[in-house]
């Protein structure tokens, strides 16, 4: 068997409440699908022959076996061949996490990644020293880069088949690391925002009054999500060391408010106050007594007065495709010239 | 600070609690009632499902409508119907909600806006757009929400009233209440259209999904999702995931179950359990307040059987009243 490639498609991100509260996208069971089959094309093309999926039972798998009855009858050979991990499906975070622990097991080069910032975070917590390559299908997609799913998947495959050295193919990123009462509890990828409110609920977070701190590895004033704050206050690049840390309050009370897209469509007032750079490996402690702590956009965590919370912010936690770079690369050395 | 963490205050989520008790020792009880066959008709059981119609009848008044389906006990409970007529219509007693003639699944009370349960599949979707149609009219603030399982789902009248809604932009909540199984027949096999949240967007109405086992999940999601019907923000989908403890109907073997699933469901997808855990936990009520609450309800429920097989039965001059309802 050739090198092996990692897919884990999430079908359910993109379904939570910000369909209602905002007009958050919604993409179909059907649109993912082809998503993947335009991946798989483009890692066929670089020479992949085995590609390993996470099993789900939301219709993905059912339109990619169809479209691949419908190649085997036109006789078109294009795809490589699927396996799926061994698992039982829950239709939770439970399959992304066990589907990556088990890539990772398996060898994969790399693992490809269809979902939001929750579910790129899942991937990272198993994925170890693997790289990770994001396509965005879910609500904030401050992560994963928006890009045709075919170019990742070239990207992914001339990496793959070692057409491109590790140092160009892939980069570092940060984390953050969420410890209560000195336990690893979990981690970040994007962002960790402090609210007010004490229950998990529905996860997602969309009121600003009940904003109370932000923690980003990365900001960019280009995305959507609690990271747009940050990177509207000060941009800071994946590639830099330290990240940003900033104080929020209910806007009324705010000397500075700064109107930004917190979801999207939504565009609110928020109280700002102290900002501050965060440097890799140096704990800080929460100010704030008792809420919930959302990571990567999703509220995971509840604590109180009596948690001793943390957040450390960690450099090269995990590695990504340079897509970017890699097809730069490819142009170059004309790498996807036809012989 | 206050100590409780929760979005309802003590006293509601100790009403919360009862009704999601309420409705899990009622159906308890039917089951084993039910074996003896002293109960008239079927019975289909809504244990396991009760954060979902708990979590979203906490957030509606009397005005609200709702329209249910043949497993429609919870909804009744939850929207206030009295147990001890459900239990005397369930018996077919004159006492009964219905005055004997409706059953288990034609349970109703329109005091409560409870609209019907209603033994066939789907057709409470259409009933609901016009209580919909009738609050937009008036201009009270009033929704509907209908209920549906994931086999019904798939009834040209859910797909037909999804439409209705959208386009007279109705505050009408479609609620799938997703327990994996159309009777016995999965969702995996009978579902084209795999997601629901999929299904809702191609009407253009926006489409949640949530944890139905997790009480709170249901009543932040669903609080938004009324708000936005009240405020003339048009229909909106929910789909709460859960499970349903007993059978299609009592009396089925489930053999189309994986071994060791209801065990499973019991043991880690109880939403009773998993509500006492964290109201417990965060030290908001003690499971001493939790116990005396099911005491009482064991109580209710058990006084609620007595009366229903001392009750009397519609005699044959009752035949022909109470045909015709004014809404």
């Amino acid at each position: 068997m050739g090198p092996l490639v990692g897919i884990v498609a999430n079908p359910v991100s993109a379904s939570d409440i910000r369909r209602v509260v905002a007009n958050a996208s919604t993409l179909q069971i059907t649109d993912r699908a082809n998503i993947i089959l335009r991946v798989l094309s483009a890692l066929r093309a670089c020479g992949v022959q085995d590609v390993l999926m996470m099993p789900e039972k939301s219709g993905i798998r059912r339109h990619i076996t169809r479209a691949y009855e419908r190649a085997a009858n036109l006789k078109e050979d294009i795809f490589p061949q699927i396996h799926h991990v061994r698992q039982d499906i829950t239709t939770t975070v439970q399959d992304t996490l066990k589907a990556t622990a088990a890539m990772r097991e398996a060898g994969c080069k790399v693992i490809i990644v269809l979902g939001g910032d929750g579910t790129h975070r899942a991937v990272v917590s198993q994925c170890g020293s693997i790289p990770i390559a994001g396509i965005s299908t879910g609500t904030n997609n401050a992560f994963p880069k928006h890009r045709e799913p075919t170019i990742t998947g070239l990207a992914v495959g001339l990496a793959a088949m070692g057409r491109v050295s590790d140092t160009i193919a892939f980069e570092g990123n940060k984390r953050l690391d969420i410890k209560i009462g000195g336990r690893a509890d979990d981690i970040a990828i994007v962002d960790v925002a402090v609210v007010t409110e004490r229950f998990v609920g529905a996860k997602a977070i969309w009121k600003p009054k009940n904003f109370r701190e932000l923690f980003v590895t990365f900001s960019d004033p280009e995305v959507i999500g609690m990271s747009a704050i940050a990177g509207l206050l000060e941009p800071v690049s994946r590639r830099e060391p330290h990240g940003l840390m900033v104080g929020l309050t209910p806007p009324h009370e705010a000397r500075m408010r700064l109107n930004v897209p917190f979801a999207p469509g939504i565009i609110g007032a928020i109280g700002i106050g102290e900002v501050k750079h965060m440097q890799p490996g140096v704990p800080v402690r929460l100010e704030f007594p008792a809420g919930t702590i959302a990571l990567d956009g999703e509220r995971e965590l509840a604590f109180d007065q009596s948690d001793d919370v943390t957040i450390t912010l960690v450099k090269d936690a995990f590695r990504t495709v340079n897509v970017s770079g890699i097809m730069n690369y490819a142009s170059k050395q004309g790498l996807m010239k036809v012989n | 600070m206050s100590n409780n963490p929760f979005p309802l205050p003590k006293e509601k989520l100790l009403e919360a609690y009862t009704k999601m008790k309420t409705i899990r020792e009622f159906e308890e009880r039917l089951h084993i009632e039910f074996a003896k066959g002293d109960i008239p008709g079927f019975v289909h059981l809504y244990a396991g499902e009760e954060a979902s119609g708990t979590g979203i009848m906490m957030h509606l008044e009397d005005k609200d409508r709702i329209a249910s389906t043949h497993r429609g006990h919870g909804h009744c409970i939850a929207k206030g119907v009295e147990v001890e007529g459900m239990m005397a219509e369930i018996y077919g007693k004159a006492t009964g909600s219905c005055r004997g003639k409706g059953g288990s699944m034609h349970i109703a009370d329109l005091s409560k806006g409870m609209m019907g349960a209603n033994g066939i599949l789907g057709a409470g979707a259409p009933l609901i757009c016009g209580a919909g149609l009738a609050a937009k009219f008036r201009g009270d603030g009033g929704v509907g929400i209908t209920f549906f399982g994931d086999g019904a789902s798939n009834q040209g009248t859910v797909l037909e009233s999804m439409n209705l809604a959208a386009i007279w932009n109705l505050p009408v909540i479609f609620v799938v209440e997703n327990n994996g199984y159309a009777e016995s027949t999965s969702i995996d096999y009978a579902l084209a259209v795999d997601s629901y949240i999929d299904r809702a967007a191609g009407f253009g109405i926006p489409g949640v999904t949530v944890d139905g086992t997790d009480f709170f999940a249901v009543y932040e999601a669903a609080g938004e999702i009324i708000k936005r019907a009240r405020e003339g923000g048009g229909p909106a989908f929910l789909e709460c995931k859960m499970v349903r403890f007993f059978g299609h109907f009592e009396g089925d073997a489930q053999t189309y179950r994986a071994k060791g699933e209801n065990e499973e469901n019991r043991a880690n997808k109880d939403c009773l359990k998993i509500f006492r855990s964290k109201v417990t936990k965060a030290g908001v009520i003690s499971d001493a307040d939790l116990n005396k609450i099911d005491d009482q309800v064991l109580a209710r429920i058990e006084a609620s059987v007595q009366k229903a097989k001392r009750d009397p039965l519609p005699t044959q001059k009752d035949l022909l009243t109470d045909v015709y309802v004014r809404y």
